[in-house]
């Protein structure tokens, strides 16, 4: 039965997760042209490392999570500087074997998905040789609201607050901020930008570990509500991955559009036929979201807006 | 398809005629040399089962052909396809179904060929979809990957009764046991693939027991492997090369791209349906980890590291990397495959295959013998 | 590979069409080959062409001349399907193929090169010319195809070269090789001598005109070279601003004051 409240919180619900999931990876794509599908293990380590730093150092929830995001950034600058640009091991081989051995992953759509497939294999497995095949969650904090016959998680309602701050913090980044003014320049054309004297390779290197430390945070935020075990990126992986796409060019907009139609396909699908229904139908909505509207929600938007342009 | 070529020495014995069909620049190994090492090492495949597990190998060699697949759609099409074990899974549940509701010889037979039909015919209705749809580049990856997931989602809730065809239930993450076993050929006149062995003596080393599935299973991949060859050095095969190389340029010969990628991705989901096929007929099971994320990347894993561009480098590396996953112990497994496609991709792009290949040419023509202007012909290329 | 068309089939086009192809067939002109009516192309809110009635005649040598942005590539790219058209009408030898696609466009007889040189960079120079020549001869006759198309282009010896390894030159005659050696009757060229020295522009220019003379076949030509349009155009269309400003031999667009004023800036 449709319960009027509880579609609301659902919604909300599928709006965090798609939001959170996907805003670092749509960071990523927007600027680098690089697909990471080593997104849901970035995640990975941010929900872990939070989890750790509260079970084994004893530090509260409120810091371990942007303790979380910020590991994962690093990681995340690490990963770029050696994999993404080569830039790491072409100075070992420009000093030794006089020539670059890596050509930077930049705009190869496909080679980067399967380069980082390959992190994202070592990464798992990585986990689960050092930590096992699960470790302790946490609890959740808050405890539920109470509203007539039903409860509902307030932390749940805390995310979904995080995830429009996160969104408005992110707009605040891209147009009020000289990093942001670049990265759009970046965005538009590359080859202007780098003339116009943006240190692109800079650029990229703080990119990267931006969006990584999104990825990062959005696990540690979600690590109180799901099971802590190396695969729990692949709940996200899909579903970032088709939000970026559909939500198309921009980044602020297409992910809170993305998430608002997607979230809502989720959640009543989820709400009337059950999660793996739910999960189905944001499958194929995106699948005949990509083959009609090839330049996502906000091309479209944006192709919209330019012809009713024109015929004023 | 171009008929046989005269080339510039008219009198070329019938052999030489032959072997130009299965050379060109678009496979590897057009020497005496390399036909010699393909017939010694076709002899040992046959070999095997008498020394080692045929019936492991059997398995990788059934994966091959998924691995040929995705080569033929990506490495020879420029489509990077994420979706052919929804091709393969399909084949698989397809012959499933129809041999448990039809479990005769003939039923059975028929089973074989509606899962091929179920690959290509899945195929055609994605790639239609896609190609037909204006659906270019990492957008065709990214939909050949949500499809993937699509099906691994539905079938993985397929747990109810409701969900049967006729006797078959489909059976969720259960999956669905008791495919009969592999017989060709119709009543009154056929034949037993599966526990069926047939002895063999061989006088001074002894008796054995060998599986008439583990040869099948080699013929259809030696003969897949061939009839690609042809089909890479014919004239279709260069136009699918241009169309990976340069889509809009090869549209502005007169070529008709987009029915050429469609025309590929189908015949490379019939071909991903009968290695489902004889997948589901060596397990006689199947279920939907066939369509997980990591099966769906596992062909491009092999591929990407023994060469895409490379019939011989996806079969090899298909043989190898199996092997090598099933030897070790499993966590390092993946962490060893993934450092491997790691850095394949970042140093060795073109894959393992192609790289020894060149080796082996450069040491054969000696220093100083690159290609160029003043370069003789290439001893490689007899046609043209 | 050309249709053989009659004076009929003029008469089954717009009324548009009919008068300009009755003007054209003063002189020496023959059949209007091709012919556009009204085009236009907009990219969102732009338009970067604008009700362009634009026609060649059957081996007639035009050069297609304007500013940066005028909307050349962009014509050219209509006429081959490319690109689609927002509005108007494209006709070729009296059919209707605004609704073709591209391929289908080639296959009637239209060759284009592109702005940007693109040969097939990792496919040795045989291979590329292979391409285009498959399609319609075999056995001997393909082999004699490909060795002249790759000796007209002046690359005997580098047959087995990768057509990535060549000089720029070199890849522009290889492209102009390829796109004639499907044997058209309307070869499109987008700026053929871009960043090649005298002696190469020489060499294309001549190329072109050997063409154009000996196998009858109409050029659309895109280039900046005023020199390099004299000395091959016989008719020269300026466009300005996605619009037909001049058309007229050459003769008289060289001395037209108007055409060096839209050239050297300043709107018009």
């Amino acid at each position: 039965m449709v319960n009027g409240i509880n579609l609301a919180l659902q919604f909300l619900d599928s709006f965090a997760f798609i939001v959170l999931a996907a805003a670092g990876l749509a960071i990523i794509f927007g600027i680098m042209g690089v697909i990471n599908l080593a997104h849901g293990e970035f995640i990975l380590i941010g929900a872990y490392t939070s989890t750790l730093s509260v079970t084994h150092l004893g530090i509260p929830l409120a810091v371990a999570i942007p303790i979380g995001g910020v590991v994962t950034a690093l990681f995340g600058i690490l990963t770029e500087r050696v994999i993404i640009s080569g830039a790491v091991p072409n100075y070992v081989s420009q000093r030794t074997l006089d020539r670059d051995i890596i050509e930077p992953l930049y705009d190869r759509l496909a080679d980067s998905m399967v380069a980082t497939f390959g992190l994202s294999l070592i990464l798992t497995q990585g986990t689960r040789i050092a930590f096992g095949n699960s470790i302790d969650g946490l609890s959740t904090p808050f405890g539920p609201i109470e509203y007539g016959a039903f409860s509902y998680s307030t932390y749940r309602i805390v995310l979904a607050a995080v995830s429009i701050g996160l969104l408005v913090a992110t707009y605040y980044l891209f147009t009020r901020t000289e990093f942001g003014m670049r990265a759009r320049a970046t965005i538009q054309d590359k080859e202007t930008a780098r003339a116009m004297g943006v240190d692109t390779e800079r650029m990229y290197m703080l990119t990267f570990g931006i969006g990584s430390g999104l990825a990062g945070l959005t696990g540690a935020l979600f690590a109180p509500v799901i099971t802590m075990r190396p695969t729990l990126g692949d709940q996200f992986l899909v579903e970032s991955f088709v939000a970026v796409v559909v939500g198309g060019p921009s980044v602020v907009l297409g992910t809170a559009l993305s998430g608002g139609v997607l979230g809502a396909i989720l959640a009543v699908f989820s709400n009337l036929y059950g999660t793996f229904i739910g999960r189905i139908a944001l499958l194929v909505a995106a699948l005949i979201a990509l083959r009609f509207l090839p330049d996502g929600i906000t091309g479209f938007i944006e192709q919209l807006r330019k012809r009713r342009q024109e015929s004023e | 398809m171009s008929s046989t070529e005269p080339t510039s020495a008219p009198n070329r014995s019938l052999p030489d005629r032959l072997r130009s069909r299965f050379e060109g620049p678009n496979t590897i190994g057009d020497s005496r040399g390399f036909w010699v090492g393909f017939v010694v090492a076709v002899a040992a495949l046959a070999v095997y089962p008498v020394f080692g597990d045929g019936s492991q190998l059997s398995l990788f060699m059934v994966l091959a052909l998924l691995g040929l697949s995705l080569s033929v759609v990506w490495g020879y099409s420029g489509v990077l396809s994420f979706g052919q074990v929804v091709f393969f899974g399909i084949g698989a549940y397809t012959f499933g179904v129809v041999s448990i509701n039809f479990a005769t010889p003939g039923g059975i037979t028929a089973a074989v060929v509606a899962g091929i039909v179920g690959g290509g015919l899945s195929a055609a209705i994605l790639g239609y979809f896609m190609f037909y749809g204006g659906v270019r580049d990492v957008y065709v990856t990214i939909i050949t990957l949500v499809s993937t997931i699509v099906m691994h989602t539905f079938m993985a809730q397929t747990a109810g009764s409701e969900w049967a065809i006729g006797e078959a239930a489909l059976g969720g993450f259960n999956g669905m046991p008791d495919i009969p076993v592999l017989t060709l050929g119709v009543e009154g006149a056929s034949y037993q693939f599966m526990y069926n062995p047939f002895p063999m003596r061989v006088i001074g080393i002894g008796s054995f027991e060998l599986s008439p599935f583990y040869y099948l299973v080699l013929v259809l991949l030696v003969g897949t492997y061939l009839g690609l060859r042809v089909l890479v050095n014919s004239d279709y095969g260069r136009v699918m090369v241009a169309v990976r190389e340069d889509e809009d340029r090869t549209e502005m010969f007169g070529y008709n791209v987009t029915r050429i990628k469609f025309v590929v991705f189908t015949l490379g989901g019939a071909l991903a349906g009968l290695s489902g096929v004889l997948y589901a007929a060596r397990n006689v099971y199947i279920d939907p980890t066939v369509f997980s994320l990591l099966f769906a990347t596992l062909p491009v894993i092999w591929v990407s590291i023994g060469g895409r561009k490379s019939l011989l480098g996806a079969v090899v590396a298909t043989l190898a990397i199996e092997y090598l996953r099933i030897s070790m112990a499993g966590e390092l497994a993946l962490v060893l495959l993934g450092t491997l496609l790691l850095v394949t991709i970042l140093v060795l792009p073109g894959g393992f295959v192609p790289w020894v290949h060149r080796q082996i040419v450069d040491a054969r023509l000696g220093p100083g013998e690159a290609g160029g202007p003043d370069a003789p012909d290439a001893s490689s290329e007899v046609s043209d | 590979m050309s249709d053989t068309e009659t004076e009929s089939d003029i008469d089954s086009l717009g009324p548009n069409v009919r008068q300009t192809a009755a003007e054209l067939a003063t002189g020496d002109r023959t059949e209007t080959l091709l012919q556009t009516d009204g085009l236009v192309k907009q990219f969102g809110g732009f338009t970067a062409t604008d009700d362009v009635d634009f026609s060649v005649a059957e081996g007639e040598l035009r050069c297609l001349i304007g500013p940066n942005g005028a909307g050349k590539s962009t014509l050219l790219n209509l006429i081959t399907g490319s690109y689609e058209a927002t509005a108007g009408s494209i006709y070729y030898n009296g059919h209707d193929i605004t609704d073709l696609d591209p391929h289908e466009r080639v296959s009637r007889g239209i060759s284009m090169k592109f702005q940007v040189p693109s040969v097939y960079g990792a496919l040795s120079v045989r291979e590329n010319v292979r391409l285009p020549v498959q399609q319609f001869a075999d056995g001997e006759e393909r082999r004699r195809l490909v060795a002249e198309a790759i000796e007209a282009a002046g690359l005997t010896g580098y047959e087995d070269v990768d057509a990535g390894q060549l000089s720029h030159g070199q890849q522009q005659q290889l492209e102009i090789g390829m796109a004639a050696a499907l044997e058209p009757d309307l070869l499109l060229l987008d700026e053929p001598v871009a960043g090649l020295d005298v002696a190469e522009r020489e060499a294309i220019a001549e190329r072109i005109t050997r063409l154009n003379e000996e196998q009858g076949i109409a050029f659309v030509v895109i280039e900046h070279d005023t020199d390099f349009v004299a000395s091959i155009a016989e008719e020269v269309t300026v466009l300005h601003n996605g619009e037909v400003f001049r058309e007229g031999p050459i003769e008289e667009i060289e001395s037209d004051p108007e055409v060096q004023r839209i050239y050297l800036g300043g709107e018009s």
